[in-house]
């Protein structure tokens, strides 16, 4: 009974570091797509792209955008929508790297990556 | 991201006390400034006090002080405030100490501030990301947080949303941005004219505990300068995360990422781990950072090294 509790325990720890994890994970990229232009700030999410997109698409080169604290915010519309494009994917593209490699992992060693010590990143 | 704008810059504030070597937790993070902001060291200001820098001095040497931050303001300690404004600061909840808090001089931030634009943040912020570059240039004048989120998801503290069980939303004057501006100065007025009338402000805000806290004093000068509005002043660009001082760091894996021990929510004294990559963090237990101060110290000294060593092979060729 002893060892099968132990087994459990051990468990129940991994899961919270798993968990623990993926909210680590997601803070990181929430962090990342954080984008601040011509004084103001914007959130980088599907919302944001695809009306950018719209607005090109509708001939538009420069619009008032409101930004996080509901500032208007005069916009170069092509280099926005690039940047913007270009951190999207970069970040989400790391965020699903990062996501699959602690998905798979089975134990608390493999989640924080110890095997992997001091890579840079982040930066 | 590089900033090279030197009317841009980053003050912190260290006074060390008998146990909690704050020059030393300055020192370590204008590198992390430097390396992830990408600030030079013209662009970093401590205001410390003769004995604090003299033990800088001594432990980290004046030469490697000075490649860390340029500008150092040294100011004389109140005595009187020194002795009466103790706090309980934990190493886990294994060990508590009741040690002074020295914080009173934060409110002179806007005047000590070399920068038009400053960011004022806590040695003990530790910055592993250039995150906080946003702020640079921005709308708002004056930015501070009310949101943080600890980095153990599942965690509450009520105690730290507001000033009292019926009080104010509290501040963290963990970060703030402030753009020299009239705006600024009337808030740090505010300030000043909280913690100047303390008891008085304690008293009116029903603030928690005896102590004077600067996101208390930050708080309340927030809601007098909304006009009586809670939330009244914008927060930053970023989230704020935070551990608690029950908390361990474990080991330092890179400049920018820490190995840390969080404790369990119903189970103090136990843990479980997590690693932190590449986001600010506000790290309470101030011992775990010293813990680990030499091995990011190495970290962020060693990582310089070889790129210098490249450029200058470069330069030979």
């Amino acid at each position: 009974m002893a060892a099968k509790l132990q087994t459990a325990l051990e468990f129940s720890n991994y899961r919270q570091t798993l968990n623990n994890q993926k909210e680590v994970l997601k803070a990181k990229t929430e962090s990342l797509l954080s984008y601040s232009i011509n004084g103001g700030t914007f959130t980088i999410d599907r919302e944001l792209i695809t009306f950018v997109k719209i607005l090109i698409d509708d001939k538009h080169t420069d619009a008032v955008l409101l930004d996080i604290y509901n500032h208007p915010i005069a916009i170069d519309l092509q280099n926005f929508y690039a940047e913007i494009m270009s951190r999207y994917f970069e970040v989400t593209n790391d965020y699903y790297v990062e996501y699959e490699k602690i998905r798979k992992a089975r134990n608390v060693s493999s989640v924080l990556d110890l095997n992997n010590p001091g890579s840079e990143s982040g930066e | 991201m590089r900033v090279a704008n030197k009317s841009r810059g980053v003050i912190m504030f260290a006074h060390n006390n008998t146990e909690i070597d704050y020059i030393k937790l300055a020192y370590i993070n204008s590198l992390l400034i430097q390396k992830y902001m990408g600030l030079d060291r013209t662009q970093i200001t401590v205001v410390t006090d003769p004995h604090s820098l003299e033990h800088g001095k001594e432990t980290i040497g004046i030469r490697k002080m000075q490649q860390a931050f340029k500008n150092t303001v040294v100011v004389d300690k109140d005595i009187k405030f020194k002795q009466s404004n103790v706090r309980l600061y934990k190493d886990t909840s294994h060990t508590a100490k009741n040690l002074q808090f020295y914080n009173v001089n934060r409110c002179d931030a806007y005047d000590i501030s070399p920068y038009e634009e400053t960011l004022l943040i806590d040695v003990d912020y530790l910055i592993q990301s250039d995150a906080l570059n946003q702020v640079w240039g921005h709308n708002n004048e004056l930015m501070m947080n009310w949101e943080y989120n600890d980095i153990l998801a599942e965690r509450e503290f009520p105690a730290l949303e507001r000033l009292g069980p019926t009080g104010i939303t509290m501040y963290w004057a963990t970060v703030v941005y402030f753009r020299k501006s009239a705006y600024a100065e009337t808030f740090f007025n505010f300030v000043k004219h909280v913690k100047d009338n303390k008891d008085y402000y304690g008293d009116l805000y029903r603030w928690y505990g005896a102590i004077y806290r600067n996101d208390y004093s930050f708080s309340i000068a927030a809601h007098m300068l909304s006009g009586y509005q809670d939330k009244g002043i914008p927060q930053l660009p970023i989230k704020l995360y935070k551990t608690f001082d029950t908390d361990d760091v474990d080991q330092a894996l890179d400049s920018n990422d820490l190995l840390l021990y969080l404790e369990k929510v119903r189970s103090p004294g136990d843990f479980i781990l997590a690693r932190w990559k590449g986001v600010d963090l506000h790290i309470m237990n101030k011992w775990a950072i010293n813990r680990v101060s030499d091995t990011m110290i190495k970290h962020l000294i060693t990582a310089k090294r070889p790129a210098k060593k490249v450029a200058k092979a470069q330069e030979i060729k």
